[in-house]
């Protein structure tokens, strides 16, 4: 590489698309990648980062195309859900955005996907090492719900002051009986950081702990990126004498029988009539294929 | 039914191809051309740039065209290209006292050096719909007399060098806000997030890419008692400043070219301590192009975020700095707000089985207590 | 407020551009590849992730010198060992990343050393517990990684333990990662090099003799 007169190193190799690989320019993207690094050596803290705009709105998933645009290359697969499903408009959206400013290859299957851009859901199927699930995070801040001011809560995580928020799961159990957070339910990562899981059911909150993908939070309109290496301890808040319960459902999946998904409820008529399916597409298209194998078989 | 939640890929290409379809309109009558937009809506131009931050109406133009003149989602479609430009310097600050001025008016002072010049301003029109406009009428106008005044001395710096009012610096509350590389730098919250306590460069900047309605209310709600801080609107100016660059190879000021600005001099109530004897106080307000009410709202609210620094009490909406700054921009307000419209029935049916598992709980307990 | 007309300060003096050492062929694509092997290699303490081989300015490791090229720009201030700090890698980190090289290692983001540096990790930037990512991401050339020998490490990233031998290290440096460890959420977090191995070890890492 070495010679008289080399290449300057620059950041314009813009293609037909008149975009960068990924939309973003390179140097938004250095300065991501740096986030990220100091996002998974302090897991489960809030890095701030310089949040662009992107050219889909505020809440709508910027944060997660940021955090995807910055670590997808271009032997990457990546996967797009949307409330566990990849056939709903705004994963379609995504995905498509990324198939055309990056030109990466897309897949709905969660083994294949070496990259995993979600939205309010972990996929059923067990993740792998090597993987990397990147969720869209409307409200980054665990306590914001309690204390909206910003320097207030980054002094309660500074002295890890998180007795307000077992106060707020506790006035639940007195009332209701039950801690009555469903989605978003807050965790305490690696024993230290409390942190917002993003809105995915209280359901998936123990397939984040010990997970062997990495896992990667991006807040475009809030500007914050955190993370939660393989292999971490990620326990969901909970009391000795109402310990952390996931929900459960009566009703199975009504195409693939699936007695332990999370179900989505389907009102199929005017009467009030109902179905359960799957939330995770894939998974359920997965036991039907295994279903119709067998019975060939 | 349920196919109708799904499948997305065919439902996007259709309301696309719909968009523009509606967006067009009737296609017997004329397109509209962007510099039509450009010439004749140039009130909404400037607001798109302004909030957009971008100073193009050619661009901020195609925006409104595009956005069927949906004017937050023009500044959306500004922003987003914005974002992607490379930025090769910063200016210089922009010096208004140089200003080529269109109009100028101060309500503090009957009359000043330089004098007061209205200009094109809608403020003593009687608002009554003008029917030739609807016949596409050209009305007969007098071409206005070429006016322009050129350094013109700022009505405030008048009573600065009386000392009646504190200095355009403000206060002494230096946090350097800039980067570890350059900390003495205005900071830019296009490039790093928010950081609180901000400082006043932040903030200004918070403000000026705002969103007028909120700002507008924000300052309506000082004048109704809410952090009031009695005003007089000392020098509002609208014209051309020279925007000046200084390349690293030059290592002197060049003019990039001109820009049409609107500036707004707050003066306020006074304040003093033991120490240091009363004067006014100031609010800055400074959009692009003929943005009037922009500029004013923002100087109010400058002035009530300026609470902190001048020691007052923090007791209302429009002082406070992280209500202000954290809700201000219309991009970050209508994204989350329109997310709602995203599918969210994962999270629905969480709740959807606690409530019912609660409310099966109080239908037993209720038995249990029936005699 | 600046006035207009002002002169800047001097620039710091031209470079040479003979014998400069090369950056990436693609920028994006490298850049891409090379941190995704340093986000691998932090998230997974321990583990040796491989470069592509590549020159480097005397004295540098391909692998340090290619995490520069891939992560350092205009607004990352480095601090480099004096030891390390040749006119080859100055040249081409100014020329290449537009990087400001700084005098003291408490104001770098990023820092080039290698083990036998003066004093303790706390000259670095430790960042706050407001802010624990505002701290130094060091760059450390040792003489070699392995994959199994003499500690253990655990933390997040390894599913239970995981064995790594570094070679180069004098003895201090066992009590330097304890304490760096210990100051947890504060500290440096650091990337090892060897050749064009990589092997990260971030500040939530346990290291066991």
């Amino acid at each position: 590489m070495t010679t008289a007169f080399p290449d300057q190193t620059t950041d314009t190799p813009a293609d037909a698309t008149g975009y960068n690989f990924a939309y973003l320019d390179e140097q938004t993207k250095r300065m991501i990648r740096r986030c990220l690094l100091k996002a998974v050596a302090v897991p489960g803290y809030q890095v701030p980062f310089g949040g662009r705009e992107m050219p889909l709105p505020y809440g709508w998933g910027t944060g997660g195309m940021q955090v995807t645009a910055t670590v997808i290359g271009s032997d990457d697969v990546l996967k797009v859900i949307d409330q566990g499903a990849d056939d709903t408009t705004n994963a379609v959206s995504i995905r498509r955005f990324f198939a055309r400013t990056a030109g990466v290859a897309t897949t709905e299957s969660t083994p294949q996907a070496s990259v995993i851009q979600t939205r309010h859901r972990i996929p059923e199927t067990p993740l792998s090492r090597g993987q990397i699930l990147v969720y869209q995070v409307p409200i980054p801040e665990p306590l914001r719900f309690i204390e909206p001011r910003e320097t207030e809560t980054r002094k309660m995580h500074a002295l890890q002051e998180y007795g307000v928020m077992h106060v707020k799961l506790y006035e639940d159990i007195a009332r209701f009986g039950h801690i009555a957070t469903t989605y978003a339910y807050p965790v305490k990562v690696n024993g230290h950081y409390v942190m917002d899981p993003s809105p995915i059911p209280k359901f998936d909150n123990p397939k984040m702990h010990g997970c062997p993908a990495l896992q990667l939070f991006g807040a475009g309109r809030e500007k914050r990126i955190y993370a939660i290496p393989p292999f971490t301890r990620v326990e969901s808040l909970d009391f000795e004498d109402h310990p952390f319960e996931v929900q459960g459902w009566d009703q199975t999946c009504e195409f693939c029988g699936s007695d332990h998904s999370f179900l989505d409820e389907v009102v199929i008529d005017d009467y009030g009539g109902r179905i359960f399916i799957c939330s995770d597409t894939d998974y359920c298209n997965q036991r039907l294929d295994a279903d119709a194998r067998k019975e060939a078989v | 039914m349920y196919v109708a939640v799904k499948g997305g890929e065919q439902a996007i290409d259709q309301a696309h191809s719909w968009l523009d379809e509606t967006r067009r309109g009737d296609t017997s009558l004329p397109e509209l051309s962007v510099e039509q937009i450009r010439q004749q809506m140039g009130m909404a131009v400037d607001r798109v740039m302004t909030e957009g931050s971008l100073y193009d109406p050619e661009l901020a133009a195609l925006a409104l065209k595009q956005a069927s003149g949906d004017v937050i989602e023009a500044i959306f479609l500004l922003r987003a290209y914005r974002t992607t430009l490379p930025r090769f310097l910063a200016s210089c600050p922009v010096e208004t006292d140089r200003m080529a001025i269109r109009r100028r008016i101060s309500a503090a002072y009957k009359d000043l050096p330089g004098g007061q010049i209205l200009g094109p301003t809608y403020d003593y029109t009687h608002r009554l719909l003008d029917f030739t406009l609807l016949a596409n009428g050209e009305r007969a106008t007098t071409p206005p007399a070429d006016d322009t005044v050129e350094n013109c001395p700022r009505v405030l710096d008048f009573l600065n060098s009386e000392g009646l009012i504190e200095s355009p610096q403000g206060q002494d509350e230096h946090k350097p806000s800039g980067t570890m590389e350059a900390p003495d730098a205005p900071a830019d919250l296009t490039r790093q997030p928010m950081d609180y306590p901000a400082d006043r460069d932040l903030r200004l900047q918070a403000l000026a890419r705002g969103d007028e309605g909120f700002l507008l209310a924000l300052a309506y709600s000082t004048q109704r008692g809410y952090g009031r801080n009695h005003p007089f609107a000392g020098e509002i100016r609208q014209g051309e400043v020279a925007v000046e660059i200084v390349p690293e190879e030059l290592g002197f000021a060049v003019i990039a070219g001109d820009i049409q600005v609107t500036e707004c001099d707050m003066i306020n109530q006074f304040s003093g301590t033991e120490t240091e004897a009363p004067r006014f106080t100031r609010g800055y307000g400074l959009a692009f192009g003929n943005a009037e009410r922009k500029a004013l709202a923002m100087a109010l609210v400058d002035r009530a975020l300026r609470a902190r620094e001048l020691g007052e009490d923090i007791v209302s909406p429009a002082q406070d700095e992280e209500f202000v700054l954290a809700h201000c921009d219309n991009l970050d307000s209508s994204g989350f707000v329109s997310h709602l419209k995203l599918p969210h029935y994962v999270d629905f049916q969480s709740e959807l089985v606690l409530l019912r598992r609660l409310r099966k709980e109080f239908e037993q307990r209720r038995e249990a207590n029936q005699p | 407020m600046t006035t207009p007309n002002q002169t800047r300060t001097p620039k710091t003096p031209a470079l040479s551009l003979t014998g400069l050492c090369g950056g990436f062929d693609d920028p994006v694509q490298q850049s891409q590849q090379v941190f995704r092997r340093a986000l691998t290699a932090l998230s997974e303490p321990g583990t040796l992730q491989t470069l592509p081989a590549a020159d480097a300015p005397t004295g540098i490791h391909p692998a340090a010198y290619q995490l520069c090229l891939a992560l350092l720009d205009a607004e990352t201030p480095l601090w480099i060992a004096p030891a390390l700090k040749s006119e080859a890698l100055v040249s081409a980190l100014r020329f290449h990343c537009g990087c400001r090289i700084v005098d003291d290692p408490g104001r770098a983001e990023f820092a080039l050393i290698s083990p036998d540096i003066d004093g303790e990790l706390t000259r670095f930037a430790q960042g706050s517990h407001e802010y624990p990512d505002r701290s130094t991401t060091l760059i450390v050339q040792v003489g070699s990684l392995e994959a199994t020998a003499d500690w253990t490490l655990s933390g997040p990233g390894i599913d239970g333990t995981r064995k790594v031998g570094i070679t180069g290290l004098d003895p201090r440096w066992p009590g330097m990662l304890a304490d760096n460890h210990r100051r947890f959420p504060c500290g440096v977090d650091i990337l090892f090099t060897a050749g064009s191995v990589l092997m990260g070890l971030p500040r939530t890492t346990r290291v066991e003799i």
